[in-house]
């Protein structure tokens, strides 16, 4: 006889564990396309994170964006590299970031507001652990400009496909 | 909004992008690069002035130069024949007159009577080339004691009582040249200009609203070591083993002789001076770097003492670097590395 | 489904177009970007190459090509080569070869001069570090 264990699972741990599997697929996918420039991805993950802020509040993003950083390392087997330690880095910024922009008036202030500020957190974030930890150098100071730059398109771009993700669902 | 944003946008972009009124030629005058920059002039204007300066900068040299038929050449002919006096004309006795003097301030550390040691070391060419000294030859015209001082100026003649006597104002004549560019300067109406002659640079006025910014070259790197402003009037000058120079079998022999050796100057990289406003700044920015950079390492404050300097950089090697103190409150080291060598000296 | 009501949006609000926050969160990022392409690439790799013969400058080539470039002076010919960012004397005609020696140039204000043949490289930046350089 098989034994099996019975943890109580709600709908809503269903949705997490759902959309943190799709987080992840989009963090492996990105992961796997060479980028042109070493450090700059579009970060598409971050489209599943601002969607759960929307539609479930703070708290399931952070456990969906976290996870989602555990889950991918572990599978690509980066974990505790320095790869999943920017990653980290990059995501816990972002989520400090997100949870005072929520409070920001839904009037005037979409999606894409949260995704750009988010993206400028989640480089800051990945810049200090290179610049304290990873390469002390100055050499890395060239290419703030080029991630911050890269931070404002791809933050455009992924708020924007957000808000049509939000909208859809209404 | 779009609309708004796009004009704030290009505002920006055009607002670092807006063409300034500074006008920059170089030539290639006393064998080196020759570098006026004008701010504040029409471009045609400015060209006008800077190509009159080239010209007279043009005359002097060809005046003053060392192994082809000169008004120098010729006198140097005359001196090696005995002492009947030949014929000179005012302003060259004024800078021969200048010259000794500031060659006895340096206790003869600055001779521009050894132009025969230079001759015989190989740098009197265009092109020299790694060559073998006779010490015999050497030794020799060291012991005929060239000076200045052997030089007798009387009634617009000129005869030296030392027939080793050989003029080279090398060490001298770009100085006197960038003095001469800024009352030429100022006679034209210009307010601000940058003159570099061969590395030796003096200021007039400002670059805009800043002063002007000079780079000093790294002895060993293709940068600048650092930076520092040139305030209007200021001049700088550098004595650098690395401009002039021959390697011979792994030895570097570089331009600037001691006359008490009559060997070229060995264990320093560079030394660089900072001269402020006065008459012959643009002189002394060429002069007073020599006596420091061929003094031993224990005389060198004393040396910069004896010409009145002091603002000065010495660079012994990349991670010897000695700074005086009125010096290092002016410098912005570019280079990180010297910066961490750098070491302010006592004044 | 649980979900949080303050975030909720309102659907008349809802437009494809960024809202007015939106926009002003863009304007503020792209001056934050280009202050910070100011602040930091005013000692960065040069982007230019700034080449004279004599009094009269041979041209402006952008660095970020791979290139070789022949340069007549008055005692021959130097050859010069741009590569991803940087640039060099590659050959010339002077006895002394200091030209050659001073290897590659990749920051902006860095020069490059051969007298003999009066040929001088500078690498250019928007903002120039200095006016002119003492050596």
């Amino acid at each position: 006889m098989r034994k099996t264990i019975n943890i109580a699972t709600t709908a809503e741990d269903h949705h997490i564990a759902k959309l943190t599997a799709l987080a992840i697929g989009l963090h492996m996918l990105e992961a796997v396309f060479p980028s042109p420039l070493p450090g700059v991805k579009p970060g598409i993950a971050n489209i599943v994170t601002l969607y759960v802020l929307y539609e479930y509040g703070f708290a399931t993003a952070a456990w969906v964006s976290l996870l989602r950083v555990f889950a991918s390392s572990l599978l690509l087997g980066h974990f505790l590299s320095p790869t999943f330690v920017l990653s980290l880095s990059g995501a816990i910024f972002s989520l400090c970031a997100l949870f005072f922009t929520q409070y920001l008036p839904k009037k005037y202030f979409s999606a894409i507001s949260l995704s750009i500020i988010a993206a400028f957190a989640h480089i800051a974030g990945q810049l200090i652990v290179v610049r304290i930890w990873l390469i002390p150098q100055t050499g890395v100071v060239y290419l703030v400009p080029v991630f911050a730059l890269a931070a404002l398109v791809f933050g455009v771009v992924n708020g924007m496909i957000t808000k049509k993700l939000i909208r859809n669902n209404h | 909004m779009r609309l708004f944003l796009l004009y704030i946008f290009f505002c920006l972009l055009t607002s670092c992008s807006k063409p300034e009124p500074l006008y920059n030629t170089q030539s290639y005058v006393f064998g080196t690069l020759v570098d006026i920059s004008i701010y504040g002039e029409s471009d045609s204007q400015a060209q006008e002035i800077s190509n009159q300066i080239i010209r007279e900068f043009q005359d002097l040299h060809n005046r003053l130069h060392a192994w082809r038929p000169s008004e120098l050449n010729a006198i140097n002919h005359a001196f090696a024949q005995g002492d009947t006096p030949v014929s000179i004309k005012s302003d060259l006795s004024a800078m021969i007159q200048d010259a000794t003097r500031l060659s006895v301030q340096s206790n003869g550390a600055f001779n521009p009577a050894i132009g025969g040691l230079i001759e015989e070391w190989g740098f009197h060419h265009d092109e020299f080339a790694p060559k073998k000294v006779d010490e015999n030859k050497l030794a020799s015209l060291v012991k005929a004691n060239p000076q200045m001082s052997d030089i007798v100026l009387e009634n617009g003649s000129v005869f030296s009582k030392n027939p080793a006597v050989q003029l080279d104002l090398g060490g001298y004549a770009k100085g006197y040249a960038l003095d001469i560019a800024l009352v030429e300067l100022q006679k034209l109406g210009v307010k601000n200009a940058l003159v570099n002659i061969g590395g030796n640079i003096i200021a007039l006025g400002k670059h805009g609203d800043k002063p002007w910014r000079v780079g000093i070259q790294h002895p060993r790197k293709p940068n600048a070591i650092a930076a520092l402003d040139l305030e209007s009037g200021w001049a700088i000058g550098t004595s650098g083993d690395y401009q002039r120079y021959f390697k011979l079998d792994g030895k570097r022999y570089c331009h600037i002789i001691d006359p008490a050796t009559g060997y070229p100057v060995q264990g320093v990289q560079a030394v660089t001076v900072l001269i402020p406003p006065q008459n012959n700044a643009g002189t002394l920015s060429d002069v007073d770097s020599k006596p420091i950079f061929i003094a031993k390492p224990e005389n060198r404050a004393q040396a910069a003492k004896n010409m009145g300097v002091e603002n000065y950089l010495v660079i012994e090697s990349e991670n010897k670097i000695s700074i005086s103190p009125s010096m290092a409150k002016r410098i912005i080291w570019l280079d990180k590395d010297a910066e961490k060598h750098a070491f302010a000296s006592q004044p | 489904m649980p979900k949080n009501t303050h975030l909720q949006v309102n659907p008349s609000l809802q437009n494809k177009k960024p809202l007015i926050g939106d926009w002003l969160v863009i304007a503020v990022s792209i001056v934050a970007v280009i202050v910070l392409f100011q602040q930091f690439w005013s000692f960065a790799p040069a982007s230019q190459l700034k080449i004279r013969q004599g009094s009269t400058v041979v041209g402006i080539y952008d660095l970020s090509q791979t290139r070789e470039l022949h340069i007549k002076g008055p005692i021959g010919e130097s050859i010069i080569v741009i590569n991803n960012g940087q640039a060099r004397f590659k050959q010339s005609p002077c006895p002394n070869q200091y030209c050659v020696h001073q290897g590659w140039l990749s920051h902006a204000g860095q020069v490059a001069i051969c007298l003999p043949n009066q040929v001088s490289l500078q690498l250019l930046d928007a903002k120039n570090t200095y006016d002119s350089l003492n050596y």
